[in-house]
């Protein structure tokens, strides 16, 4: 349960928000490579924690994200023409660069000097991993590039998509540090989904539906364990890592590529579910990201030409209740993505948590609102940098493995829970 | 037409959910289970709490058999005024059972709670508080104590994080 004032704190990420101070703290996914696939094409508009912006590659290649209307008279800069070196406003003419610099003013005397004095806000766009990553804080305080596992290997071991989730940005991240969730609400999918059955570890989650948890801290965020009861004296683990302040990794199952999500903010009202899957020491095969492609595993299909999935809110998550009776899905919805977002959205935009009653099973979502607020507010107070900057913090990995019983996974997985080049995910 | 889906989302709607209390207030007893944390949990408890009881287990005076004190289970907790009382019927009296530990501190008399938890179907929540000085030894240690009987485990290196799990429950 969160006091009103608690969770307007923990939701509102528009600029001069606590939270949205901390996020302005961090490298967050913008967009996808593939949607500026080359030089000059077409731009695309986007709002990133309450901020609308336009992005564009210009005719060199340079990423450019800026401030979507025109410093003229409010024009969106998305009706604006890539050409030579800068977007140009289609209604005066006025040009900007990759860096919001008003480059051209033709109703002025270009020797006036005019257009060196406009410039819109813009800022850092950087591409690593197939994803188009900004940084939208104070400039002097820029951290070092992003260093999670799924954005180092080489392109052909990962695949990352991004689907629209009409929610706020923190009821679709506690989702993924929910591990309780997964025997009911997705039990109906890991016998079935290409990216999931098969593992051997699957038994453990269809046998035990009730795991017992243990959160510890991590440098960067979280290490969120649940163990279910196995053969030998052993416990089957499986560890969610947590990094601030919305990157969440699912752990492994067999050798299916491994997957997690960045949850990044829209506005208050909705976010982006970033998905990523990738294999540490081999490349995806052409089945796998045919899957991925066709919405298995974590990812969804879409509306033709939008990011939005085909099952939303307009089409009741193209409901089957035969599919619900019979046991195929859980809640009737199809696909895992899906499932958790049909859910997520039906709270409302932004939940309510006044209302909520958590149990002891819900530590790792009451732990992380913990360490957000304590972060925001060290952070605004004290300019204290919040944990999960650094990008040492990101070289974390999810785990799945079986440990005897007395051992505790903070030691006995501690080497499977970092990333390390080269060196295959431990899972089960 | 717009889906029921679609409509019952948005916030303008969000208005028309019933309002009412949906659940009663819940009584958590919370023992520390060493000197350190019966220090915590006596600042914790000057707070303003719904149901959040505080006791300290008086086993941890006895060095010779954790979990075992002179008068046996009827005098096994201390309230914070000092009055002795009888552990299986607060724990009987209880929705749910949290017990701190500070790491490296003995745990071990965890297991009589955890009888009294699951002779009345109570579920145990135990915290680890790491403090000053405690080793990665200490916290291992405190938590292979802890987690035969604990149905969540949480590393806590803040101790207010306790009042903030405690308010989170409804304690």
């Amino acid at each position: 349960m969160l006091r009103k004032e608690q969770n307007d704190y923990l939701t509102q990420t528009d600029p001069g928000t606590p939270m949205g101070d901390l996020f302005r703290c961090y490298w967050m996914p913008a967009l996808l490579s593939e949607e500026l696939p080359e030089a000059d094409c077409p731009p695309v508009r986007l709002k990133l924690m309450g901020e609308r912006l336009v992005a564009f590659r210009d005719s060199e290649g340079k990423l450019g994200l800026i401030d979507e209307f025109c410093a003229h008279r409010g024009v969106s800069l998305w009706f604006g023409r890539n050409e030579e070196c800068g977007l140009r406003c289609p209604y005066h003419g006025w040009k900007f660069d990759v860096n919001g610099q008003c480059m051209d003013v033709p109703s002025e005397p270009a020797e006036s000097g005019y257009a060196k004095k406009v410039k819109l806000k813009s800022y850092p766009l950087i591409e690593k991993g197939g994803v188009l990553w900004t940084y939208m804080g104070p400039p002097e305080k820029q951290p070092p590039e992003p260093e999670y596992e799924f954005c180092t290997v080489p392109l052909n071991q990962t695949f990352m998509s991004k689907r629209l989730q009409e929610t706020n940005w923190l009821q679709a991240m506690e989702g993924g540090i929910d591990s309780s969730h997964v025997s009911f609400l997705h039990r109906g999918d890991l016998s079935t989904d290409p990216l999931f059955k098969g593992a051997a570890g699957n038994k453990y989650n269809m046998q035990d539906l009730s795991p017992v948890f243990e959160v510890i801290e991590s440098e960067g965020g979280l290490l969120i364990g649940a163990r279910r009861n196995a053969e030998d004296d052993q416990y089957y683990w499986r560890i969610t890592p947590w990094v601030m302040p919305c990157y969440t990794g699912v752990p492994p199952r067999g050798d299916h590529p491994m997957h997690g999500h960045f949850w990044v903010p829209i506005d208050d009202h909705s976010c982006w579910a970033w998905s990523y899957d990738y294999h540490p020491t081999r490349a995806l095969t052409d089945h796998e990201v045919d899957s991925m492609k066709a919405g298995k595993g974590i990812h969804v299909r879409y509306v033709p030409g939008t990011y939005r999935p085909l099952a939303n809110k307009d089409n009741d998550y193209l409901m089957d209740r035969e599919a619900q009776k019979a046991g195929r899905t859980f809640s009737g919805v199809e696909g895992i993505g899906m499932q958790d977002a049909s859910l997520q959205e039906s709270m409302g935009p932004i939940c309510d948590r006044s209302k909520e009653n958590l149990v002891s099973t819900d530590n790792g979502i009451i732990m992380a609102r913990h360490r957000l607020m304590r972060s925001a507010k060290a952070l605004v107070e004290k300019g204290v940098i919040p944990p999960g900057v650094d990008p040492e913090h990101h070289k974390v990995r999810q785990a799945a493995l079986l440990l005897k019983r007395d051992v505790q996974y903070k030691d006995g997985a501690k080497e499977a829970l970092k990333a390390k080049q080269g060196v295959r995910q431990t899972s089960v | 037409m717009q889906s029921e889906s679609a409509r019952v989302t948005t916030a303008q709607e969000s208005r028309f959910r019933v309002q009412y209390p949906n659940s009663r207030q819940r009584a958590v007893k919370v023992i520390a289970l060493d000197p350190p944390s019966a220090e915590m949990i006596d600042e914790l408890a000057k707070k303003e709490w719904k149901g959040a009881t505080f006791f300290r287990a008086l086993s941890f005076a006895s060095d010779a058999e954790p979990g075992k004190t002179d008068a046996g289970l009827s005098a096994w907790l201390n309230d914070l005024a000092g009055r002795a009382l009888d552990l299986v019927s607060e724990v009987a009296s209880s929705d749910f059972i949290v017990v701190v530990s500070a790491a490296g501190e003995d745990a071990r008399s965890v297991s009589v709670i955890a009888d009294a938890c699951t002779a009345h179907h109570k579920t145990l929540l135990a915290i680890v508080v790491p403090g000053e000085g405690a080793s990665d030894a200490d916290v291992s240690a405190s938590m292979g104590h802890l987690r035969p009987y604990a149905r969540m485990l949480v590393i806590a290196h803040d101790a207010d994080y306790i009042t903030a799990m405690l308010t989170a429950l409804r304690a």
